[in-house]
């Protein structure tokens, strides 16, 4: 990477925040040791993290949150359990810990806790959906997530970054989650892996952070460490909306930043998009599956369960009667009760929808299964085989107008066809 | 260091961490032993059976291995079949970092699901980067594992390694 004499480099976003927090000029393919600013896990990692614990005690108890979200409300015995397990030790640290039906860990971490310029380590691969605010926010698995709660560090390779400049205005029921989905058919499943993604450009400036957090949470589907986006007004305004203004500090990447690759989307071609069973890069738009018939539509999780996918897929449900079952999981409790507010959850509930608690939900398939050989539309990240409890079953990928044009008709259907 | 024994599988490309283990169990079950029983369950329905009848056991696949969720379960659970080392053209990013933490080695080198099948038995130099196919005479490189990640190895794991070095410094 080229130098100046002052020996300050040209930055991405990843390397000025690694610089920022070790105090090293951190350039990609370095390690660095950083201090964590906050570490969380739920009840599908924690357990296991606080067995690897073992005798270790908690460092800082203040930066460690914990979540029960995935398997919520519990739907046996031994998940209740395993969840009592974790809430004695959350309550033993007094740690800050979130009950079933609060939210999905990404969504009350977005609300409440990241910033920018943080780093923040999650016991689950979905943590890059913090980039969305500018933090340094990667997933990893228990005994890093139980190494960090006992010595309060962390050591990151400093990665390399794939620049995803997006232009353009996106056409009306086209979305952030259609311009990921073009990203990774693009650059595949693992076009990404070890690096960090960094969406720029004037349709992601345009974005509010609630549609970046989509692109943002999508980064480890193309294998990357993080998927970060700049800290500009959007975030600042995002922030003052949670009262957490004094969190805000800008951050953008350096004008001649060094990156590994970059990519160009122009977001004024971009259509409705699908990925179809059972890889995120098996992406064909709308148009060519129109008409398959489904047996389940859901709307939520961590990278579509916000307030504003609940308003695109409202708009198009408004008035209409699901004709395939419709699930739909609110990202967290503040969401739910805005779409309450709204006259959402009315329309949801009229079009025939079964709302569960904010949570998971559907999108790893503990308390919502498919059936054999059953057909899914969902507006989760992941359509692996079984993903949703069943392996005989298929998922099918899209955006929550599509997801909700395809429910109105029980069949897969283009958003540009209905009105809303 | 160095390590003998069979390959039991070659799994193809991108498999992920729900294959490896399901996320309809992992929620349940705290002890991974029992846990194991449901390895590659939907993909590979005979793996937990196969690996109980054999000993130093070496999983090979093509490129992406352990994609998707970052569920340390899943080379947890690979760990408790007896696996004893696992060799692809390429590792998932948190999947990598996590066998690592757990002291389960990993290697990348190129081809190599197309280079050896089940039930060869292989030879792993970790410090020369040199893998041995015993009955064909066939000597495959790889890039020596790096010195961080070989004392991770060495001492056991991420948390043994951190206690040993009282904690990061300074």
């Amino acid at each position: 990477m080229e130098q100046f004499s002052e020996g300050v480099s040209l930055q991405t976003i990843s390397e000025k925040i690694l610089s920022n927090r070790s105090g090293v000029d951190a350039e990609s393919g370095e390690i660095v040791a950083v201090p964590v600013d906050l570490v969380f896990a739920h009840d599908g990692t924690l357990p296991l993290a606080i067995q690897q614990l073992g005798d270790h005690k908690v460092k800082q108890p203040k930066k460690v949150v914990a979540f029960c979200d995935h398997a919520s409300p519990s739907p046996s015995e031994k998940v209740s359990n395993v969840q009592a397990f974790m809430r004695q030790f959350a309550r033993r640290y007094g740690m800050d810990f979130y009950e079933n039906g609060d939210g999905i860990c990404h969504q009350i971490v977005l609300e409440k806790y990241a910033s920018p310029y943080q780093i923040i380590v999650g016991g689950d691969s979905h943590t890059c959906t913090h980039g969305a605010l500018g933090a340094f926010a990667t997933g990893m698995g228990s005994t890093d997530v139980a190494a960090v709660m006992a010595h309060g560090k962390t050591w990151l390779k400093v990665p390399e970054t794939v620049r995803v400049e997006v232009s353009g205005e996106l056409p009306q029921h086209v979305h952030s989650k259609d311009i990921f989905l073009e990203l990774v058919s693009r650059i595949t499943a693992d076009g990404a892996t070890y690096k960090a993604l960094e969406f720029c450009g004037e349709t992601v400036e345009a974005m509010s952070v609630e549609s970046r957090a989509t692109l943002s949470n999508m980064a480890i589907e193309a294998g990357a460490k993080v998927g970060l986006c700049a800290a500009d007004e959007k975030v600042k305004a995002f922030l003052a909306r949670y009262g957490r203004s004094k969190d805000f500090k800008p951050l953008y990447p350096d004008e001649d930043a060094v990156y590994a690759q970059q990519v160009h989307i122009n977001a004024d071609t971009v259509v409705p998009l699908i990925a179809k069973p059972h890889r995120v890069d098996n992406v064909v738009p709308v148009t060519e599956l129109e008409g398959k018939e489904l047996d389940q539509v859901c709307i939520g999780s961590c990278t579509n369960g916000r307030i504003e996918d609940l308003r695109d897929a409202a708009r198009i449900l408004k008035g209409h009667r699901s004709k395939a079952r419709l699930v739909v999981y609110p990202a967290s409790r503040g969401v739910l009760l805005e779409a309450l507010k709204e006259g959402i959850v009315e329309i949801f509930l009229k079009a025939g929808a079964s709302i569960g608690p904010p949570g998971c939900g559907f999108c790893i398939g503990r308390t919502v299964a498919l059936g054999d050989d059953e057909v899914a539309l969902s507006t989760q990240n992941r359509n692996f085989k079984g993903r949703m409890g069943n392996d005989k079953s298929f998922i099918y990928l899209s955006s929550p107008s599509t997801a909700a044009a395809s429910a109105v008709e029980g069949r897969i259907t283009d958003p540009r066809n209905r009105d809303g | 260091m160095n390590i003998k024994g069979e390959v039991v599988r070659v799994f193809p490309s991108d498999t992920n961490t729900d294959e490896i283990i399901s996320g309809k169990y992992k929620y349940d079950e705290l002890d991974l032993n029992k846990l194991a029983k449901h390895t590659f369950e939907s993909i590979d329905s005979h793996f937990y059976e196969d690996c109980q009848s054999l000993k130093n056991l070496i999983l090979v696949a093509a490129a992406n291995f352990g994609c998707g969720s970052s569920r340390e379960q899943a080379p947890q659970v690979l760990k408790a079949c007896g696996i004893s080392c696992i060799i692809a053209e390429s590792f998932a990013r948190i999947f990598y970092r996590n066998c690592f933490n757990i002291g389960l080695p990993l290697i990348e080198c190129p081809d190599i699901s197309k280079e050896v099948a089940p039930g060869e038995d292989l030879e792993v130099n970790f410090d020369v980067g040199v893998i041995r196919v015993e009955d064909r005479q066939i000597e495959l490189r790889f890039k020596p594992i790096p010195t961080f990640m070989q004392e991770l190895l060495e001492k056991g794991g991420l948390m043994p390694y951190l206690d040993a070095c009282g904690g990061y410094t300074d």
